[in-house]
């Protein structure tokens, strides 16, 4: 019998992985830091998801039930790893809780830390209630609520949202494009005016990345069912005039200054490395890529293998990935680690 | 100010002022030269609204500012101040005296449908010229146009006759965009139909001209079309808030 295998995250990446690997009669343990499984999209208490259109707390508190359940499967919540030692088939990690657990190998499912708005000053978060974080929209969508200014409950008339918020930006040494932000805050922009059809909503955008069938889906759509106004400005600075915020920047297809009230601001934020991916790297042994993310090596020979053997990544810890790749990335990780694992025994043998 | 930004400032947005003086220095006369600013402060949401709401302009909505219209364009080649894929812009984000500034052209477009084959987005941008002309018409920003005229007469004549006499269209809109009936292409082109065609097609022409032939059973289909045309008057001048406009405009008075 061999040893389990580690899993670090509980986010959809770590959830697929331990669905897989006990699907093929692989022990796993999950070890979770925060007190509940689900990653970003059940932490943050987003809405529906962009492709599928479903719930999160459905569609990855589905995941959640489905590898919590599995007796193969030993969930560890509110724990981290501090330490790691051995070699491939015979790991000993120890947790922040004290346990000590032998494993054969480690799929790092670390995920990603959202960018901090306070990082970027400027654009008037932290200062002014109505502007907000695509993340808090996500959640008043969720919780029934509804899309309102904090400030005072109002339901807005119009409002920005601005793309690349903590993304693409040399300035605060961000030179990475979060990948998601563009669909989810197309599709964030038609759930607005679903429910508020008298409210306008404009995107700010440099480019517009909703990649591959996203297009149709979710730039086209928008625009074409929603009527959505595309902007291509990228906002200088967002101040108040006491009652509205005042969106300022050039708009660069009229070469025009722009000073326009808005009731409310979204910020479109992005994907950061996980605060903890230095610690991982330090604990694990495993090398951070030039941006921060955790690195991988190619995908041509193992999938997923960082630069340790037996310590494989998945997910958004290797940089900024959606749900659907983060899952397919956790589940060819998976494949990897049995690949290993009948390597070895056939070696034994 | 590099001198090559110049043609980037409008003439009305330079100011000099003969007496100037700012915290005791002079900046009287053309040495000291202000440039106004040109900030856009709103946008007017309605203008989209009101031009998609006439015909043509449906699908403005969906430009995504590729510039193919405009590359396309007959007219551009001609003009490079005609810009369509400029105009749709203005007109989506309710920059409306940005548009204002080019009314004397916007009509100019000669509906070739080049930009409509080549819109990746179906926009039909002809119709939207269109549509931006006629809104310009309607909100009495331009007279109307000669073309227009041409229009109201040619259409009220099949409305009224069913037919159309071309004697009567000619004469009718000479006279009510007051150009003298005797024009030398005119004259021209009368002295020529004589000399070629023949006898019996001229004498039927003369008598058309003279009595006003009318579709038999006209009346239906008339009352048909005026009803037609007046809910579609109707639908624009609401679209475009005309009535209000003029309710506004008498209460003042
Ligand atoms: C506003 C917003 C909306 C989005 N909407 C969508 C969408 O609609 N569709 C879509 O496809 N994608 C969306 N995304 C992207 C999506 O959030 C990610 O693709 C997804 O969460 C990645 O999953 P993951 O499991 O790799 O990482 P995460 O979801 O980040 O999960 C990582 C897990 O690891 C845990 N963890 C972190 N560090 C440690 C540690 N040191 N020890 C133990 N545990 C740790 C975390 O607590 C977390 O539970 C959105 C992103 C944002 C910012
Ligand atoms: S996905 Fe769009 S909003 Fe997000 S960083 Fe890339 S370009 Fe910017
Ligand atoms: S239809 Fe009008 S706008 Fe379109 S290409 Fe021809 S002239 Fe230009
Ligand atoms: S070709 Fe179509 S989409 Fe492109 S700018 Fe013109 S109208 Fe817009």
């Amino acid at each position: 019998m061999t040893k389990p295998i580690l899993i670090v995250g509980g986010g959809p990446a770590g959830l697929a992985a331990a669905h897989s690997l006990a699907t093929f009669g692989q022990a796993c343990i999950l070890v979770e830091k925060e007190d509940r499984l689900g990653g970003a999209p059940i932490l943050e208490g987003y809405a529906k998801l962009v492709p599928s259109g479903e719930w999160a707390k459905d569609a990855i508190g589905g995941m959640v039930d489905r590898a919590a359940n599995h007796e193969l499967v030993d969930v560890r919540t509110g724990t981290t790893v501090s330490s790691f030692s051995g070699e491939v088939g015979n790991f000993t990690a120890g947790l922040s809780n004290g346990d000590s657990l032998d494993v054969s190998a480690a799929i790092l499912c670390t995920g990603f830390t959202h960018f901090d708005s306070a990082n970027k000053p400027e654009w008037g978060f932290g200062t002014f209630p109505d502007v907000v974080t695509t993340s808090q929209v996500e959640q008043m969508i969720s919780s029934g609520q509804g899309v309102r200014c904090p400030s005072d409950g109002r339901k807005p008339q119009r409002v920005a949202i601005l793309l690349c918020v903590g993304s693409r930006d040399r300035q605060i040494g961000r030179e990475w494009c979060s990948k998601i932000c563009c669909t989810v805050s197309a599709n964030m922009a038609m759930e607005i005016r679903e429910e508020l059809p008298d409210c306008h909503v404009y995107i700010y955008y440099m480019d517009i990345r909703t990649f591959g069938l996203y297009e149709t889906k979710y730039y086209w759509k928008s625009q074409e069912e929603f009527k959505v106004k595309y902007i291509k400005a990228r906002i200088a600075e967002v101040t108040s005039d006491g009652e509205k915020l005042i969106v300022k920047g050039e708009d660069t297809l009229v070469k025009r200054p722009i000073t326009i009230p808005f009731d409310m601001v979204v910020h479109a934020i992005g994907m950061d490395p996980n605060v903890d991916n230095k610690d991982l790297s330090a604990v694990f042994g495993v090398d951070l890529e030039p941006h921060g993310y955790i690195g991988k090596a190619n995908s041509y020979s193992a999938t997923g293998l960082t630069n340790r053997t037996g310590v494989f990544v998945a997910g958004a810890a290797t940089g900024p990935e959606t749900i659907d790749d983060s899952i397919a990335q956790a589940k060819a990780a998976a494949m990897a680690a049995l690949e290993q694992r009948q390597l070895a025994a056939r070696l034994v043998s | 100010m590099p001198i090559h930004e110049k043609s980037l400032i409008r003439p009305e947005n330079l100011e000099v002022h003969e007496h100037l003086e700012i915290e005791g220095v002079d900046v009287s006369g053309h040495w000291s030269t202000f440039i106004g600013s040109r900030v856009v402060a709103d946008y007017n949401e309605a203008m989209e609204e009101e031009i998609a709401a006439l015909p043509g302009g449906e699908y403005i909505h969906r430009c995504w500012q590729c510039g193919s219209c405009t590359n396309s364009c007959t007219v551009n080649a001609l003009n490079p101040d005609f810009n369509p894929r400029y105009w749709i812009y203005l007109i989506r984000m309710g920059m409306e005296s940005e548009l204002l500034r080019d009314k004397d052209i916007i009509w100019q477009c000669v509906s070739c449908h080049k930009c409509t084959h080549v819109c990746p987005r179906d926009v039909v941008p002809e119709g939207v010229m269109k549509a931006t002309s006629h809104w310009l018409e309607l909100k009495g920003h331009t007279p109307k146009s000669h073309s227009m005229i041409f229009d109201e007469v040619f259409s009220e004549q099949v409305f009224e006759t069913g037919k159309i006499e071309d004697g009567r269209v000619i004469k009718r809109f000479f006279k009510r965009t007051g150009q003298a009936l005797a024009q030398p292409w005119m004259v021209d082109m009368v002295k020529g139909m004589l000399r070629n065609l023949p006898l019996g097609l001229l004498t039927r022409m003369g008598l058309a001209t003279l009595v006003a032939p009318r579709t038999k059973d006209w009346g239906d289909a008339r009352a048909a079309i005026e009803e037609y045309v007046a809910e579609r008057e109707e639908h624009n001048r609401k679209a475009l808030g005309l009535d209000e406009l003029i309710q506004s405009a008498r209460t003042e008075i």
